[in-house]
């Protein structure tokens, strides 16, 4: 436990480190835009946050289908404790690209392709949450989650593909030609990735402990109700 | 018959039972009791391979029930606290529908016998809503043993029965252990004929506390107490303990060639034949109530209208706006119709008839999905002349019915798999919309696309893009949900 806790320490350290290394070089690194200007400097944010929101549920379908492979309740908390942090990013997703959007676009939000995709699959990690806090039995719970993150992360894709043939005014900043940026915007790109990864990495093993510490708790209550019956 | 060796079962942090050991010999009856919450339901749902054990080897009729499946589904009959019976069809149609899931050869005159020896002939034409508890018990006697079972579990089986009744099943239970038929059966009356010169397995905490004949019927109730009460204590001696558990012969566990029973003479259930005899089920049910189909359509209308006078779509407006309308209605009034189609399978516990008989899981995922989807069409069939003449469009075009066909099969397969994770949820009411829509838009989106496409003259060929999405999103989502209904469906 007390190494835990140490990795934990030393990380929650290093993290918001890199996080203000990150937060330097996005505005003393990072060159001035010319067509947008300083609003541009969001889109570090807004990146990076998505890309770690998907890998969030990347994890949630990997822990997922080791749940239904394996029957362990590791598996069910590494699942849902990435979902709902992978949530928190992609709503930091969404509200940053609406920040942007207004100067940008003249309006905080479009259904352009992209925005609404983007909203769909908030719309899905929530479901996923509100459903393991209501599934009645604690065993079909994780399955149920399971069972759901798997299928929302197997639309994620298709959700893609529906918008390709749709017309869309989203900036392509990466593409099968490479990123068209400069070469200073690419690594304070790469750093602001970098320490939301890492930002991630400490939410989820907070997460993971807290329901470690709900099951012992769970397990303490009914020891205690059984020795008074 | 059964052999269990250090089986477990937690919920949770709860431990339901906690290493048992239990062997039943071939042809032999044994009253299970206990008080209420020592395992003793948990204890049968595992046997009748309905719950799965946390730890611990369960083999039936020398056959393990975590991989033997429908093997092992087909050497048991279980009755349960709930009838499993479908309300809305009749005793007849309920047997029959079992006889077809277990394939049973002489269905018909079984059914016939049966229904006579529980006294049920005259009202075999009756719905199961309108018997009594007892009329239903005893049809769920009925439904337990149908298939002749090897092994008969029964879940407190004199409940709700009147002394006649009461007495005719303990004559039935007779008749099935004369046949050879092992019989496991909970009890808390432990006076009655059925449980006197049995061997009484007492459960207590989720551990045997007592396992031995059961022959005084006036000392076992004081010794039953003790037994309880003692368990209770706060640190029992394993030595006191062990001593009740006397050396009964059959605890030796030995592994047995599986038993050469009735049921051996019983076919192969063919998975078609199960499909479909699940979809005709829940078509004879929809036809005795109507009640999804109604709903559906109504909710369909009233979509319509109020879309229509909330974006006063007309003339060429309401043309453009009338693919998002049309399946918007659709995508609502399936939601409604999913969710109570699930609800009917849950409410007397049909879904664990289901997972009873030795049906293959993706034939109960076919059959329900198809159900599902006769139920969309259906509505359909009326919903789309109903708007061709709303909003002076021509739906009935190849391209378009073709699209109309893809986006209910994938709406009617997803909806089947998330209607039976929402009905085991406390929001029931609420949950199916919020699970099923998200994951639904980049079909609805590809499915409202191509309709206006093709409602401009457009070919299949050159919607490009959106068909291949609905082609692919039926692959993709079938195989989800095929892959997935298992372990929604199980406990």
């Amino acid at each position: 436990m007390r190494k835990k806790s140490l990795v934990d320490s030393m990380l929650i350290v290093l993290s918001v480190t890199v996080f203000f290394v990150a937060l330097g070089m996005v505005f003393f690194y990072a060159p001035r835009e010319a067509t947008m200007g300083e609003v541009q400097r969001i889109f570090y944010f807004h990146v990076a946050s998505a890309w770690v929101g998907f890998f969030g549920f990347f994890v949630t379908f990997v822990g997922g289908i080791g749940y239904l492979a394996t029957n362990n309740r590791r598996w069910g908390i590494l699942a849902f404790s990435s979902a709902e942090v992978g949530l928190v990013y992609i709503s930091m997703t969404l509200v940053t690209g609406m920040l942007w959007a207004k100067p940008a676009w003249g309006t905080y939000w479009t259904w352009e392709p992209r925005l609404t995709i983007s909203a769909v699959q908030w719309l899905l990690y929530v479901a996923y949450v509100m459903l393991r806090g209501s599934v009645l039995s604690p065993e079909r719970e994780a399955r149920f989650a399971a069972v759901y993150g798997i299928a929302a992360f197997v639309t994620v894709p298709l959700s893609w593909f529906a918008i390709r043939w749709w017309r869309t005014i989203h900036p392509q900043v990466v593409s099968s030609e490479g990123m068209a940026l400069a070469p200073k915007m690419i690594h304070t790109l790469l750093v602001s990735i970098a320490t939301f990864t890492l930002v991630y990495v400490v939410l989820l093993r907070q997460r993971i402990a807290l329901e470690h510490a709900r099951d012992r708790l769970a397990a303490l209550r009914l020891r205690d109700e059984t020795s008074t019956l | 018959m059964i052999d269990i060796h250090n089986l477990t079962k937690s919920f949770g942090p709860r431990r339901a039972l906690a290493g048992v050991d239990l062997h039943v010999a071939p042809g032999e009856c044994v009253v299970l009791c206990g008080p209420n919450g020592a395992g003793k339901t948990t204890l049968l749902r595992i046997l009748a391979t309905l719950a799965r054990p946390t730890s611990g080897e369960v083999r039936i009729a020398g056959l393990d029930s975590a991989k033997a499946g429908a093997d092992v589904r087909q050497q048991i009959g279980f009755l349960s606290h709930r009838t499993l019976l479908y309300d809305d069809l009749t005793a007849e149609q309920n047997l029959a529908f079992y006889a077809r899931m277990y394939a049973i050869p002489d269905a018909e005159v079984r059914v016939d016998a049966l229904l006579e020896r529980v006294g049920l002939s005259a009202r075999r034409h009756d719905l199961v809503r309108t018997y009594s508890r007892g009329m239903q018990q005893r049809l769920a006697v009925v439904r337990a043993v149908l298939h002749r079972p090897a092994l008969v579990l029964l879940d407190e089986p004199y409940t709700g029965l009147d002394p006649l009744a009461a007495d005719a099943l303990t004559a039935l239970l007779t008749d099935l252990t004369g046949e050879g038929c092992t019989l496991l059966l909970t009890s808390h009356n432990l006076q009655s004929d059925v449980t006197i010169n049995r061997r009484a397995v007492v459960l207590n905490r989720g551990r045997i506390v007592y396992d031995a004949p059961h022959t005084d019927a006036a000392t076992f109730p004081a010794l039953y107490r003790e037994l309880v009460k003692d368990a209770r204590g706060k640190k029992q001696e394993s030595a006191n303990h062990e001593s009740r558990i006397m050396n009964h012969e059959s605890r030796v566990t030995h592994h047995e060639p599986p038993l050469q029973h009735p049921t051996s003479k019983i076919q192969n259930p063919n998975f078609f034949r199960q499909v479909w005899a699940i979809v005709a089920k829940d078509i004879a049910a929809e036809l005795h109530t109507r009640e999804i189909f109604s709903a559906m359509f109504v909710f369909a209308v009233l979509a319509l209208l109020i879309f229509s006078f909330a974006l006063d779509l007309r003339g060429s407006l309401a043309q453009a706006a009338a693919p998002g309308v049309l399946w918007a209605t659709i995508a609502f009034a399936g939601t409604l119709g999913l969710s109570r189609s699930m609800a009917r399978e849950q409410q007397t516990g049909g879904i664990e008839g289901l997972l009873l008989a030795p049906v293959d899981r993706a034939a109960l995922f076919f059959g329900k999905a198809l159900g599902n989807l006769a139920l969309m069409l259906a509505v359909e069939l009326v919903l789309v002349p109903l708007a061709m003449v709303m909003f002076d469009v021509a739906f009935l075009r190849s391209g378009v019915l073709l699209t109309l066909l893809l986006g209910t099969v994938a709406y009617a397969a997803v909806g089947t798999l998330l209607a039976a994770i929402a009905v085991n949820t406390r929001a029931r009411e609420v949950m199916l919309p919020i699970l099923l829509l998200p994951l639904l838009t980049p079909l609805l989106i590809a499915a409202v696309k191509a309709t206006g496409a093709l409602l401009e003259g457009a070919t299949w060929a050159e919607i490009g893009g959106w068909g291949q999405i609905l082609v692919v999103y039926n692959l993709v989502i079938i195989a989800v949900a095929l892959l997935t209904f298992g372990y929604v469906i199980e406990e």
